[in-house]
This record gives structure tokens, C-alpha cells and sequence, in this order.
């Protein structure tokens, strides 16, 4: 383990303080320093299981949590900012449900990378690493079912209906489990691998189950002598308890929620995969993600973001912070929703946006994360960070935090190279209540 | 130097017990007491800092430093940790006042130092730094000795029983001729803990039965010693006769004889036939061939087996796969801009261009010429008839075949090897065997590469490039004019563009991969020279190997060729036989078989030597490789293990149970429950049909590998033999216990069962027979046999209770491993 090298401090390195403090040219005080990393340190993490929504296209930053109603006209767009329910803080006209819940999630601003292209982008913030050819970083939903390990009769990591996170250096142990579909609204979903509907009652599954049993008894006695036959006898048990109790198959079948808290989450795919992961994560499956693409707006940005992505979003995402916090699981649950990267504030000549890893937004929430504040800003135009940097490294590193990972934490790859889960983060100061 | 000789030299006059007239005594007894010796920095100072932990990564070894001090990282960068301890705001070293130096005060605590206590005053090691920083703290210098290598004794370490000890002695030797024993100054390392330690003295202990290696490390030089104790007592006079047929044999043998370890007995005729087909195919065997295979009565039937499996299709797939596995065959990693949208097209025609030489049984050395040579355009060929030959790869109809094209330019063209050093380390990985990752940053801490060797070696790949000609712009330009192809490469509208001209059968302009002309190689060469940052001049170096002149060649890579090729090659035909020798055995000779570094020795060197050469004699024939080893009565062993054997795993005294390769699990499923059509037409088109066929150079959601991806296809994106995973998960489980692909192929509208459900007539037994030879290569045991009847009997009717067997058997454990 690498020693930090300051000893009052093991969330932040002094080397990182002056790194983030020579960005941009700002220059803390010491003391202001200190009071911020101080923050940052009294925090004893508070979630136990995560959402993480990737927005697959990089969605624009200047015309939802970032507007810019004072830029030049090639820059503003044609949406205009409303207040939020925390006084001080506004975003986009399009998200007026979010609007109403402000308080539940913190925005961070003027959040920066370089890396413009869509897959390379999508593996530095699913995993707060910058890709390296070497080596595979695994994505937030390994790391977290390696470290925090949930009950065997559930998958312990829900991906709807897939994710661009790999397992990396981890392995396939670590892969998560595709819906591969979105629910549709009121009618019954079932995942392949958990379902037990058409083609195999219980009562049948048990039937075969039990035949395996008898029959597979070529290897008896040498589970001991051989790791695979000892994991393949774990799986066995495993798989035979998720699929024969009821309870993971529940969780997925989002007819079963009562039409009142349905509701609000509305029925486009994106809403009715923030329910799923709303039912899973009740019912104590640690981490699910949902992919949420379309994002890629190079041309009628403000057609698609107003009509169909915006207000999906804010159905969706408004109704899974509210629904998680009447149930009271907001506090245990982090809620990390970001894209690859923002979009060029200076609009296109076919009314798109195109690629800017330069400025982009990041929503973190709930785990004891301190809502309705706005860490960060992005400058006049939103074209980089005003001020200091937010790093895709630090919002995993503070993502971790709440989950009570300790992001120093060093793994070793197949060929014995010890590599840490997030090298060259910190967690944010001022994020945590 | 000269001082170093005169201290030298005095020593030897004063001492009285040196052991070998001509090799110097250790530095712990020549500093024991006071002396006028002055050490050297690189022979003494750094290495005794090695030792001491300062250069390690959690210390002064951090590329950050600590305190304020940093060293590099495992030493070896001579020049910069000489300026760190001498030079800066506050040098660890006082020439002045050597007792005030920090370089002593820290290490000893008597200033606080935050590494803790290292060493102590009066010591040995205290006397060396002292009486180097006394004597004026001189760095290296250039026209220092240099070091050569490292000897170790005693070569091997057989013990006899637990506990007992045996130090081992490291003599250092130097191009001057010199010789020093180190062994206080090196480091040690157990390869693995269970069996042997080692301690910081070189004091080496058994501490568990078996073998492994003990490794010292001094300078670059690296030395593993081999260290065993024998399982059982069965050794010498009181091991049993064993028959060896084939020098595999007799080498892996020789070793099991040191260890006490006898072989398990030959595996069955059903055991065989399932183990080498899936070895060498990827394919269960058909009920009928089991059978057939089983009534053979000829003596030499196993061998034969082998011959015809090396004739079929899924041979030439199969092991088509493996090569696009080291070659980095993906659609994700091709090139962006117009071209982007040709990516899945060209992972298939690299996949198909590998099958064609596996097919025709190329030798391997050429195949790999074709990859590693590989210039987009031949050198007569106009930028014009260049973009012609590729567009006619592309067009809807009658597409030129590319796997007639001489070379394949794409290893080349990857996003992922952009630069040099990517380059660098993509070759190494896949034809050499060896990871040079470390020492792109720091010296190897296991190898003797240092970071000059890196760099030296990049030096090869500097001129090869990707992209636009630079010679024919106006060509390029003008072609793309000619076709309103126009506007912003990476946009949709272009690549769509592009890929609908190319399938109209029209000629649109190609990147290429190129090399510089013979006189920029020369400029190149200059430049480098007088690169002030390094300070040092970036030759060409081959790995371990000479310096070259690339400048006399017109392409940098043919004299790397020209290397790779001679015999005694190190690295280049050891690494596919190990690499090939693993997929059989489960386990390399070297392993990870990508892994070749001194520290990391075979279990067998003797074997791997024996089948690298035989391999080059044979001509680097692939088909000779998989003849040699599965004809082996070492492949054929039982994996029934008896009490000498049952933890071995890494010396070939019995089969080993592992999980079926990702493709191969994928397709078993399929093979397992196909129809007599569905399994002809798997058999006979295995490329098109098959995992293990073109879709595996594929990705995405249409790409209809989901089994295949969550049993560890390898995305082939990195330089790691690891991306292939054979580990077991909760959801393979889960995707053969319960997931509608597998069902699918239960349901009465699909494959074997679709067939049966028709039939009035059938014979319960011989369903049972069946389904057991298809999943599992082998007829049920009686007591089976009598279990399947009972389920039967309280079935619906046969094909329900077929469905059932046939579910258990493609989940049990037996299905799933090779055996």
C-alpha cells in the first residue's frame, strides 16, 4: 500500500491538494484546505447498495443541469432555466419534476476529461481510471459486488438492459447480470436465467435439480483437490436458491408494484428501468445500472432533448429519488448518473451539439451525499471548469466513499501487478452532509 | 573502475579465505570491521539500497518519492539516483561531513525517518554507505565494467525432508573479468512460499512437498534455482517402471522420478476421444464416433484419431481462434473515420486469412511474417491499384478473397497500437511471449529489462505508421471528390457513404500501413542521438539480444523478423509451443504463458527445450506440435489421480480437470442437442456456424456471442493471455440451469429433440444411451442407467423425460470440463 504522505489527511494527498489547487490557475489558502479535506474526512460511509445510470451518448451539459441563459446566442440554446425547490440553484425548463426534488441530489459542475470519443470516455467514468492499453479497469458494478458482497438468492449486479462496465482484471466472477430489456409498463417482467414461467415451473426445476444431483457424481470426493469443481459446487447451490425462491424473480417483475407508485415513474423504457432498479434495490440486490442511451445529439439537439430525452429523464430519475426516500433507502443508496461527456456548448449548424469532454455535469445522490447543493462550476460559456477541476477519478473516488470502499485499496492483476481502484482520486470536499 | 580494481586487488592479497582464488568475498565480511575499501555505487551502494526496501514502490521507489527522496523504482536508472542522493536542494549525501549525511542518519532513525529502522551503525551496510560517501560519493561512470551475469549455487536443491535449509551463493560476474560474490547483496524470492522460503541471507528452506523456484535477483541479472522435495518416498531404486513411448514422455518422467510422483494410469478410449477432440477441435465427438472409436480394435487407433481430428474444419477454426486471440483480431479496435464502418468486415477477413494458413498448415514463422512484415501496398503499386485491390475486398458482389493477399496489414492498423511503445508491447506479448509493461516506466522487478532496453527496442517500431498516404494526397483527394465523398470522416453521413460506394463496387481511397522510406530511418536514427533528455543513444536492441543498424534495412522490423527467426531464438518458437502446450495441459511449461521472464522459469526446461528445437526442425509445423503432444502417453493419462499425484498440477502426472474454453462451452450446447442436419452442417461449416468460428472477432448485440462472453471470450483489447477467462461464475450457472438460449434447445420445435418428438416408436434405452454419449462422450454406468429408467418411468412420456435428462446432463460438472 502506498503510504500517503501526509498523515492528517488520508482522503486527500498533499500532492493532490496542490495538483487540484494549481488547476486553473486558483490557488487555495491553506486553511481554506484544510477546512474543505476536513469535511471530507468526518464522513462514515452510510450506503450499502448503488444505482448507477449512464446517459450513453454524452448528454449536454448547457441545456440541463448547466444552462447558460447569459451566453451569446450560438451558445445559450433554446431552453430557458427555472428554480429549482432549493433557492439559489436552477437547471433546465425540460426537468421540472427534478426541479420539485432538488434537494435530493447534489449537481456537479464543470466536471473535465479530454478523452472525446464515446467508448473510451464511457470506460474512464464507469471506473474513474483513465483507459490504459494494458489493462482492463473493472467498471463501479464489479468493484462493488466484489467488495460488498450481497445475499446469495439474488445476482449481485443488475445490468438494464446492459452495460458498457466490464468485470476487467477482476474476471467473469465479477460480470454482471443483462436484463437485456427494459420492462414495459403493467405487464410482467421476468430476466432470463431468473425466470421460472412457461417453459419451467418450480416444481419442475426442483424435479431436474434433483436428477443433476444424482447423476453428476463422477467427481465425487474431489471437490478438494480442484478450486473449479469446488466453484462449480458453490454455483450450483447459488443458481439453485435464486431460481427457486421466489424472491429475485419478484424483484424483477415490476407488474407486481402497486399503480401508485408506478405511476410517476412513467412508461417510457428509461422510466420503467428506474422502477426495476428501484424494486431491486428493495429488495437487497447491491448494485444495479441502467443504461440510458440516445444522448448523442450532433444534430436537432433541442427537438430530442425537449420531446423524448429530457422529460424521461425527469419522470424517471425524479421518481427514483422520491420513491427510494419515502421508503427510507435513499440514505443507504448512491445514485451516480452521468454520460461519457458533455456537449460543445457552441451549437452546430444542424442544431446539434457534438462531443466536449472539456465541461460535463455528474449527479450524485443519496449514501450520505449532500443534496441540493452545486459543487463546480463551468465558465461563461460552458466551455471548461471555472475554477477547480472535477475529475472523472474523483467523482469515483467519492463514489466509493459512500459506499465505504476505500479507493486506495490495491488489487493484483493475473500477472501479480498491483493496481489500486482509483489511482488518482480523492474524495470531493463539501459533497458529503 | 580503477579504484574499484584496486580495492579489489587488495582484498584478494589480505584476505585469507577466498574461496575461488579469482572471485572476490562478500561485501558482509569485507566491511565486517573497518577498511580502507572503497565501494562502488553500482556494484555496492544501489544494490544495497535494493535490498534494504529504499527503491521499493510504498518507499523512496514511488514515482511520487517519500519525504522528498525518490529513487527509481527497483533500481538501475544509475545516472538519476546517483543525482538524487548527491544533487538537489538538500542531498541526501554530505561530502563534507559524511558522519551529517542523511543517506546515514535517516536509515539508522537517529533523524526520524518514516520507512523505520533499515540499518544499523557499525554494521556492514551502515560501513558501505559510510565509506562510499567518505571516499567522495562517485557515481558510475561509463567506462565501468559492466555486468554480465549472474551465477548461483548450488544449481538445483533436492531435500530430503521439511525444515531442512540450504544457503545458496550468488557470484556476480563483470565484463572486466571480475568476479564478486553478491549474495549479501541481493534479493530473493520464492516462487512459491508452500514449498520452499527463502530468507534476505539466501538461506533457502523446504516448506512443503513438490517444486518450485527460488529466484536471486542482483543488478539486471536474475537467477532461479530450482527447489524440490520429493512427494513420496517413491524415488530412486523404489520408483516403478513407467513406460515412456515418446521423448515427451522420458522428459516429463525424469522429473516425476525427482519427485516422487507416479503418473495416473492411461485414461479410458471414451475419455480420450472427448479430451482430444475438444483439445484439438473445440467439438464434442458424435455418439456414433464414441462408439465406433471404442469397438476399433487396431493398437494404433489413438493415433489415427489425432490425424484425422488435424484434417477437420473445426481443427482449422479452432486453433484460428487461438491466433486472433494473440493477434488482437477485433472489430472494436479498428480504425475510425471512413473506414469505421468496414471493422466488422475486417476482423472477418483477418480471421479468414489466418484460417487459410492454418487450413493449408503455413509454418507458423511464415504466418506470422505475413502479420509482422505487413505493408498495406506492395512497393510497385500505384496509390490508385492499391485502393482498387482493397475496395474489390469490400464490394456486394463477387468480392475479391482476401485471405489471397500475400500479408495482413490490419495487426498494424489497431487504434491500440498507435504509438511505438504500443507497438512494442503488442509484439512482445503476442509472438515473443514476454511482458515488457513494467519496464516502459521502471526497471522490471522480476526480469532484466530496464527501461533503456524498452526504449531500445521501440526504436524498431518508430517508422511504421497508419493513415492517410501522405505521398498521394492529391490522388486520395481526388478519388474522393470523384464520388462527392466529402465532409467530416467521423461523421455518420461519411461512413455511410463510404460503405455504400464500396458495395456499389466503386474505388474509394484507403489508409495505409507504412514504413518510412530508407532515408528518413537515417534521420530518425541521427535525431535520436542527439536526444538531450535521455542523454543516451536509442539504438535499435533486440530483446536480450544485439544492436542493429536499422538504418541499413528499408523496413525496421525485417532484421526483428530476421532475429525471431534464428534458432536460437529465445523467445519467438518457445512461446507458441508453451502457448499450444497449455491449451492442452491446462497449465503452460512457462506459466502464464505469456510470462516469459528469467524469474518465472519452466517446471520442465528440459521439455520445453527439447520441443521448441524440434518444433523449428519440423519447420515450425503447427500440425506437428499438436501430433507430438497429444500422441504423448502424457496427454493420455487417466485424471483419476493416485496418492503421489493428487495435487499436482503443474508437472503432467495426470490430466487436470478444467472448464471448457468460452467458445467451445458455447457451442457444446448447441452440438450437444443438435439434429443430425444442424450437427452436419456445424461439422462442415464450423466458421460460419460456430462460436469458435468469424463471430468471435465480433461485438456488439449482434454479434450473438452472449454465452460465449459470459464463459470468458477474451475481448482481445489488451496485451494479456488473462483476457481468456477459464474461472466458473454464478451466471454460467445460471445461463445453463435456467436461460431461454438453453432451454430453446430443449423445446420440442428445436434440434435432436425436434426429430424425436415426431416418432411413435422409441426406445427408451436407447435415448438414454444417446443423450449421455452426446453430452458427456461416454455410455451411463449402470447405476445411471437404472436412475434415468426411474425418472422415466414417472415422465410424461420419453421425449419429457429425455428433456430432463438432457437438462441435467448439460448441467452437470462432467459437461462442462474437459477431463
Amino acid at each position: 500500500m502506498l503510504q500517503p504522505i501526509t498523515h492528517c489527511n488520508p482522503t486527500l494527498s498533499r500532492r493532490e491538494a496542490i495538483a487540484s489547487s494549481m488547476i486553473g490557475g486558483m490557488y487555495w489558502s491553506l486553511s481554506h484546505f484544510l477546512s474543505l479535506s476536513a469535511r471530507a474526512d468526518n464522513q462514515s460511509p452510510k450506503a450499502k447498495s448503488a444505482i448507477v445510470i449512464n446517459l450513453g451518448g454524452g448528454p449536454t451539459h448547457v441545456d440541463s443541469f448547466d444552462l447558460k441563459p447569459d451566453a451569446p446566442a450560438e451558445f445559450r440554446g433554446e431552453f430557458n432555466p427555472i428554480d429549482t425547490n432549493v433557492p439559489g440553484i436552477q437547471i433546465s425548463e425540460h426537468l421540472p419534476k427534478l426541479a420539485q426534488c432538488a434537494d435530493k441530489f447534489a449537481i456537479l459542475r464543470g466536471v473535465s476529461h479530454s478523452i472525446a470519443g464515446h467508448e473510451l470516455g464511457t470506460a474512464y467514468l464507469s471506473t474513474g481510471n483513465r483507459p490504459v492499453p494494458s489493462l482492463i479497469y473493472p467498471g463501479y458494478g464489479a468493484v462493488v459486488s466484489k467488495e460488498l458482497p450481497g445475499s446469495a438468492d439474488l445476482p449481485h449486479f443488475v445490468a438494464i438492459p446492459e452495460t458498457p462496465q466490464k468485470p476487467g482484471y477482476l474476471g467473469v466472477r465479477y460480470a454482471p447480470l443483462r436484463t437485456n430489456a427494459a420492462p414495459k409498463a403493467g405487464t410482467p417482467f421476468s430476466v432470463r436465467g431468473i425466470a421460472l414461467e412457461d417453459e419451467q415451473s418450480i416444481e419442475q426445476f426442483e424435479k431436474r435439480q434433483k436428477l443433476l444431483t444424482q447423476l453428476d457424481t463422477t467427481f465425487e470426493g474431489q471437490a478438494a483437490n480442484s478450486k473449479l469443481l469446488d466453484g462449480l459446487d458453490k454455483f450450483d447451490q447459488q443458481t439453485f436458491d435464486m431460481i427457486s425462491s421466489p424472491r429475485a424473480r419478484e424483484a424483477f417483475d415490476v407488474s407486481l408494484e402497486k399503480s401508485e407508485v408506478a405511476e410517476p415513474f412513467g412508461e417510457s423504457k428509461f422510466g420503467m428501468s428506474c422502477l426495476l432498479a428501484m424494486r431491486l434495490i428493495s429488495a437487497g440486490v447491491r448494485f444495479t445500472t441502467i443504461n440510458f442511451g440516445g444522448w448523442d445529439t450532433h444534430a436537432n439537439n433541442f427537438k430530442s432533448c425537449k420531446e423524448n430525452l429530457l422529460p424521461q429523464l425527469d419522470a424517471g430519475l425524479s421518481a427514483l429519488f422520491n420513491t427510494l426516500a419515502t421508503r427510507g433507502l435513499l440514505d443507504s443508496t448512491t445514485i451516480f448518473v452521468t454520460g461519457e461527456f458533455g456537449r460543445t456548448p457552441k451549437i452546430n449548424d444542424k442544431a446539434g451539439r457534438d462531443h466536449w469532454p472539456r465541461a460535463m455535469f455528474l449527479l450524485l445522490a443519496g449514501g450520505g451525499i449532500h443534496g441540493g447543493q452545486v459543487i463546480g462550476a463551468s465558465d461563461a460559456n460552458g466551455m471548461g471548469p471555472a475554477g477547480d477541476i472535477i475529475t472523472p477519478d474523483q467523482a469515483a473516488a467519492s463514489f466509493y466513499h459512500s459506499l465505504g470502499i476505500d479507493h486506495r485499496k490495491e488489487y493484483h492483476t493475473a500477472t501479480g501487478r498491483p493496481v489500486m481502484i482509483v489511482r488518482e482520486g480523492s474524495v470531493i470536499p463539501g459533497l458529503f452532509a | 573502475m580503477r579504484r574499484i580494481l584496486t580495492s579489489v586487488f587488495w582484498v584478494l592479497t589480505l584476505s585469507e579465505s577466498v574461496i575461488a582464488a579469482d572471485v572476490v568475498p562478500a561485501v558482509d565480511r569485507r566491511f565486517a570491521s573497518k577498511t580502507a575499501e572503497t565501494p562502488s555505487f553500482q556494484r555496492h551502494v544501489l544494490p544495497l539500497l535494493g535490498r534494504l526496501g529504499c527503491n521499493g514502490r510504498a518507499c523512496h521507489g514511488s514515482f511520487q518519492g517519500q519525504g522528498g527522496f525518490r529513487l527509481s523504482l527497483f533500481g538501475y536508472d544509475f545516472e538519476a539516483d546517483h543525482k538524487a542522493l548527491t544533487g538537489g536542494d538538500k542531498p541526501r549525501v554530505d561530502r563534507e561531513q559524511p558522519e551529517d549525511s542523511l543517506m546515514l542518519l535517516k536509515p539508522t532513525q537517529e533523524l526520524p525517518h518514516k520507512g523505520g529502522k533499515r540499518v544499523t551503525v557499525g554494521t556492514w551496510q551502515h560501513r558501505i554507505i559510510q565509506r562510499w560517501i567518505e571516499a567522495g560519493a562517485a557515481p558510475a561512470k561509463d567506462d565501468d565494467a559492466e555486468f554480465m551475469t549472474l551465477e548461483v549455487e548450488p544449481k538445483e536443491i533436492v531435500f530430503q525432508k521439511l525444515g531442512e535449509s540450504k544457503p545458496l551463493k550468488v557470484i556476480a560476474h563483470w565484463s572486466d573479468g571480475t568476479q564478486e560474490d553478491v549474495t549479501p547483496l541481493c534479493r530473493f524470492r520464492s516462487n512459491d512460499e508452500a514449498t520452499a522460503s527463502i530468507n534476505e541471507s539466501g538461506i533457502v528452506t523446504a516448506t512443503g512437498k513438490g517444486d518450485t523456484d527460488v529466484v536471486a535477483f542482483y543488478d539486471n541479472g536474475v537467477a532461479p534455482v530450482q527447489v524440490l522435495l520429493p512427494v513420496s518416498d517413491r524415488i530412486g531404486p523404489k520408483y516403478p517402471s513407467v513406460p515412456t513411448p515418446t521423448k515427451i514422455d522420458e522428459l516429463v518422467v525424469a522429473k516425476l522420478r525427482k519427485l516422487g510422483v507416479v503418473p495416473s494410469d492411461l485414461c479410458t478410449d471414451e475419455e480420450f476421444l472427448r479430451r482430444v477432440s475438444l483439445d484439438m477441435t473445440g467439438t464434442l465427438p458424435t455418439p456414433r464416433e464414441v462408439t465406433d472409436f471404442v469397438a476399433d480394435k487396431s493398437s494404433d487407433k489413438r493415433r489415427k484419431k489425432v490425424d484425422e481430428l488435424l484434417e477437420r474444419p473445426a481443427y482449422a477454426a479452432f486453433w484460428t481462434t487461438r491466433l486472433c486471440d494473440l493477434t488482437g483480431n477485433t472489430e472494436s479496435t479498428g480504425p475510425l473515420g471512413g473506414e469505421q464502418a468496414l471493422n466488422r468486415e475486417k476482423a472477418t477477413q483477418w480471421y479468414l486469412w489466418i484460417h487459410r494458413r492454418v487450413k493449408d498448415n503455413v509454418p507458423y514463422d511464415k504466418l506470422v511474417e505475413g502479420i509482422v512484415l505487413a505493408v498495406s501496398r506492395r512497393p510497385d503499386q500505384s496509390f490508385e491499384d492499391y485502393s482498387a485491390e482493397m475496395s474489390a475486398y469490400f464490394r456486394k458482389d463477387n468480392p475479391v478473397d482476401f485471405a489471397e493477399r500475400d500479408n495482413l496489414p490490419y495487426f498494424w492498423s489497431r487504434r491500440t497500437v498507435g504509438k511505438p511503445e504500443d507497438k512494442a508491447l503488442s509484439f512482445a506479448h503476442a509472438f515473443l511471449g514476454v511482458s515488457l509493461q513494467c519496464a516502459q516506466c521502471h526497471k522490471h522487478p522480476y526480469d532484466q529489462w530496464t527501461k533503456q532496453d524498452f526504449d531500445q527496442f521501440t526504436a524498431f517500431f518508430n517508422g511504421i505508421r497508419f493513415g492517410d498516404s501522405t505521398r498521394d494526397r492529391e490522388t486520395s483527394k481526388k478519388m474522393s471528390a470523384a464520388h462527392e465523398l466529402v465532409g467530416d470522416p467521423d461523421s455518420g453521413t461519411y461512413k455511410r457513404k463510404f460503405q455504400s460506394l464500396l458495395e456499389e463496387g466503386k474505388v474509394v481511397p484507403f489508409k495505409e500501413v507504412a514504413v518510412p522510406v530508407q532515408k528518413k530511418v537515417a534521420a530518425r536514427a541521427k535525431s535520436a542521438k542527439s536526444n538531450p533528455k535521455l542523454g543516451r543513444v536509442i539504438t535499435p536492441k533486440l530483446l536480450g539480444g544485439e544492436e542493429v543498424i536499422a538504418g541499413e534495412y528499408p523496413d525496421p522490423r525485417q532484421p526483428l523478423m530476421d532475429w525471431v527467426r534464428q534458432e536460437d531464438n529465445p523467445y519467438f518458437a518457445r512461446a507458441f509451443v508453451n502457448r499450444v502446450w497449455s491449451v492442452y495441459f491446462n497449465v503452460g511449461l512457462i506459466d502464464p504463458p505469456d510470462d516469459q521472464n528469467l524469474a518465472n522459469p519452466p517446471s520442465n526446461p528440459a521439455l520445453l527445450d527439447y520441443l521448441t528445437a524440434a518444433f523449428i526442425k519440423s519447420g515450425y509445423d503447427m500440425r506437428w506440435l499438436h501430433r507430438e503432444i497429444a500422441n504423448s502417453r502424457t496427454y493420455q493419462l487417466s485424471w483419476r489421480a493416485n496418492e503421489t499425484n493428487q495435487l499436482d498440477e503443474r508437472n503432467y502426472s495426470r490430466a487436470v480437470i478444467r472448464r471448457l474454453p468460452a467458445e467451445v462451452a458455447a457451442d457444446a450446447v448447441e452440438l450437444a442437442t443438435a439434429s443430425a442436419e444442424e450437427r452436419r452442417q456445424l461439422d462442415e461449416d464450423p466458421i460460419n456456424t460456430r462460436a469458435i468460428g468469424i463471430v468471435n472477432g465480433h461485438v456488439g448485440a449482434k454479434a450473438n456471442n452472449y454465452a460465449a462472453t459470459l464463459f470468458g471470450k477474451p475481448p482481445r483489447q489488451i496485451n494479456c493471455d488473462c483476457e481468456r477467462s477459464n474461472e466458473p461464475s454464478l451466471l454460467q450457472t445460471v445461463y445453463l440451469r435456467n436461460d431461454e438460449e438453453v432451454l430453446k434447445r430443449l423445446a420440442n420445435k428445436h434440434g435432436w429433440l425436434n426429430e424425436l418428438y415426431r416418432e411413435k416408436n422409441l426406445d427408451r434405452d436407447a435415448l438414454i444411451r444417446e443423450a449421455y454419449l452426446r453430452t458427456l462422450g461416454r455410455p451411463p454406468t449402470e447405476p445411471q442407467f437404472e436412475l434415468a429408467r426411474a425418472y422415466f418411468k414417472e415422465s410424461k412420456d420419453n421425449v419429457s423425460g429425455l428433456r430432463d435428462l438432457l437438462w441435467a446432463l448439460l448441467n452437470s460438472k462432467e459437461f462442462i470440463v474437459n477431463h
